[in-house]
């Protein structure tokens, strides 16, 4: 079997190990965002990456992975910055305002990907890429690349964990007790556009916002306290990463993105039926109409 | 182009009851979510823009606000979370379902992503002796629908929109209005996946609607400017798009951003320029008056130097007053001509008249009462000076025992 001979040969492997880093830190830099409420403010941030793929390689000429992806976190950073300048001065709606930069943004970076082989520049084939993923075309320097992007993550998220918990259960005591909550927030979601720049080769920009959601809301189920619930969302973003890109080098016609994310539902699918306390069948049986509780009740740690 | 502004207008009529219900998300979810339900009306047979595929794909759309909701009663998840889940896995599970799709079929990921109007005048119907894409007919189909169906329903839309309890109480039954915005918003997505692709199409369900949002307040003509808005970028970016080679609706969404930005720096009422020059205005009329009384003032107390203008500013806003014939230059001093005067003693006395009202009703101390004054005193009209000097029994004297001046 070629697939799987070429399963296994080194460079997948490493590109696995690559993307699965991106996965866990992407789960555990969601688990902050989705406690936060702050699920969909990747989207933005995702949608607008194309546009600096694309800007990084009109300005450079240059299509290595360290470009395009510096390109891409400016272009996250703008597309947000454009989202908070939106929302200071205008009376457009938060929903409303989110849902223009994503169409917007992605939008330019259709046109200009689109645009660059008319425009004289040959050799752009393969940006498109990066609109569902393809981690066929990963270098294992590539992997590292993202591998160290990801420990970074992690680091921070642990340098900052017990702020954002606290941040994201009661920001208005927060606030009281004299923390830059403002501060925190931009950490916040910072990290999440850090994570979806990282994770823009592997799953691309229009799916992206999964791996940052999907895990830690599938991880909620497990557990109430943060500190699991980070660990855990992040073993599930590792997992369905690994699993999305083995599937797609045994299948080489298939984009990683959509399989990364289908794994990710399915384990999400499976955490919401069967959890114990949480799942859905398990409270079928126990209290059949019992509400459910919120994202962010129960017993967590660092509640009011 | 055609085909394209029939579809943006049908797009900004929808996106407007979104935009007013804060759905704006639910209509991105939706646009990603009706793929799934296109690609397996396709895979059983069904053809792009047949009736097969708009069923499959309002189904697919009423499937994810099921799912939405129903992870939020059932899963404890907020709204955008769930949301989040949902459409990712449909998109997901529909980009891998076209990848499967024989070829052939009208389907592949690219064209999914972001449409191709380019290559819509292949795919023709005879009518009326013409040759017209398919994709225009239907588009005009959904327009006239939607147009029929919005005008048919607007009043308990509206209803629905801005009070859904009241809605609710008089019997409107609002979850299926929502329903119905909801198959509209799918139906407008189907119409318009075929030009302009399933991300794409959010940008025009939202930006014509945003825009407009900031040019009226109200619904209706919200309703029609945003499908103007919608149809008239949809033209301009298609031929911008064809004038530099590039993708048509991406181009599309691009000139929507551009006429948003506008919209927001020049609209009439609340743009970043009105508000500034309001601002300025305000700004300069405050400093011609606080000009004037502490002319008045001086003259008040025997003072000539106090006149005196200190910054480049007053001197500035001096100059002014003199060029208009409310200040005269006397030597190293000033003297107010008569209409000077009299704004001035307004001003005097709306200042006076405030500090007395707030030292008799607000138990303030004495060097309290100025700062309020001294904002204040520009925004007092005669009828309201008139009711306060009623309120204060005609007493002649601030509580500083300076004369109040009479009305001039």
């Amino acid at each position: 079997m070629t697939a799987a001979a070429e399963l296994v040969s080194h460079n997948t492997l490493v590109v696995a190990l690559g993307v699965g880093a991106v996965g866990f830190a992407a789960g555990v830099v969601g688990s902050l965002c989705v406690l936060r409420k702050r699920a969909l403010a990747g989207d933005a941030a995702a949608h607008a990456t194309l546009v600096g793929v694309a800007c990084a390689f009109l300005a450079t000429g240059r299509r290595d992975l360290v470009t395009l992806l510096a390109g891409a976190l400016l272009a996250a950073c703008a597309g947000l910055g454009v989202l908070v300048l939106v929302r200071r001065f205008t009376r457009t709606r938060d929903d409303a305002a989110t849902a223009l930069v994503i169409g917007v943004s992605f939008g330019l970076g259709i046109t200009l990907v689109s645009g660059l082989p008319a425009w004289g520049f040959a050799n752009s084939a393969g940006l498109e890429q990066f609109l569902l993923g393809h981690t066929a075309a990963l270098t294992s320097r590539d992997a590292w690349l993202l591998g160290g992007v990801a420990v970074v993550a992690v680091a921070v998220v642990a340098a900052v964990l017990k702020e954002a918990t606290l941040v994201a259960f009661d920001a208005a005591f927060a606030a009281a007790t004299g923390w830059p909550v403002t501060a925190i927030d931009y950490v916040i979601v910072g990290l999440v556009a850090l994570m979806v720049v990282a994770g823009l080769p592997a799953v691309g920009a229009v799916l992206v916002t999964a791996l940052v959601v999907i895990p830690p809301v599938a991880a909620r189920f497990w557990t109430d306290r943060v500190g699991t619930l980070v660990v855990l969302a992040g073993l599930i973003g590792l997992a369905a990463a690994v699993a999305g890109v083995a599937v797609s080098a045994a299948r080489p016609g298939l984009a990683t993105g959509p399989l990364v994310v289908l794994a990710a539902a399915a384990v999400f699918a499976c955490s919401f039926l069967a959890a114990p306390q949480r799942g859905w069948i398990a409270r079928r049986a126990d209290a059949p109409r019992a509400p459910a509780a919120g994202w962010n009740s129960g017993a967590a740690e660092g509640g009011p | 182009m055609a085909t394209a502004a029939v579809i943006a207008a049908s797009c900004g009529l929808v996106g407007t009851l979104l935009v007013v219900r804060r759905m704006s998300l639910v209509g991105d979810a939706i646009s990603h979510a009706v793929l799934p339900g296109i690609a397996v009306a396709v895979l059983a047979g069904g053809r792009a823009g047949g009736p097969l595929v708009f069923l499959g794909a309002v189904a697919a759309a009423l499937l994810t606000v099921w799912l939405t909701q129903g992870l939020r009663s059932a899963g404890g998840l907020s709204e955008d979370a769930g949301a989040g889940v949902v459409f990712t896995t449909l998109f997901a599970a529909g980009v891998l379902l076209v990848g499967l799709a024989p070829p052939g079929t009208h389907l592949d990921a690219a064209c999914v992503l972001h449409g191709e109007l380019a290559f819509l005048p292949f795919d023709t119907v005879p009518l009326a002796g013409w040759q017209v894409p398919r994709a225009f007919v239907a588009g005009a189909i959904v327009l006239a629908g939607l147009a029929i169906a919005a005008a048919g329903t607007w009043k308990l839309q509206v209803f629905t929109a801005f009070d859904p309890a009241g809605a609710r109480a008089a019997g409107i039954p609002v979850g299926g209005v929502t329903i119905g915005l909801l198959a509209a918003t799918a139906l407008a997505t189907v119409a318009s996946f075929d030009a302009v692709g399933a991300v794409l199409v959010v940008a025009l369900l939202v930006a014509p609607a945003a825009a407009a949002e900031l040019l009226t307040r109200r619904l209706h003509r919200m309703a029609l400017l945003a499908m103007g808005i919608g149809a008239l970028a949809a033209c301009v970016g298609y031929l911008a798009a064809w004038q530099f080679h590039t993708s048509a609706s991406g181009m599309i969404a691009v000139v929507l951003g551009l006429v948003y930005a506008a919209a927001a720096v020049f609209a009439p009422d609340e743009g970043l320029l009105a508000r500034f020059v309001a601002r300025l205005r305000l700004a300069w009329r405050v400093a011609r008056e606080d000009r004037l009384a502490t002319v008045w003032r001086a003259e008040e107390a025997g003072d000539p130097a106090a006149a005196r203008p200190r910054t480049p500013q007053e001197s500035l806003v001096v100059r002014w007053l003199e060029l208009s014939g409310q200040l005269a230059r006397e030597g190293s001093s000033w003297r107010l001509s008569p209409a000077g005067r009299r704004e001035a003693e307004n001003i005097v006395r709306s200042h006076r008249l405030w500090e007395a009202w707030l030292g008799r009703h607000a138990d303030l101390p004495l060097d309290h009462l100025h700062p309020p004054a001294e904002w204040v005193e520009h925004h007092l009209g005669a009828a309201m000076r008139e009711r306060l000097e009623a309120d204060m029994d005609a007493r002649a004297a601030d509580p500083h025992g300076r004369e109040i001046p009479p009305e001039a």
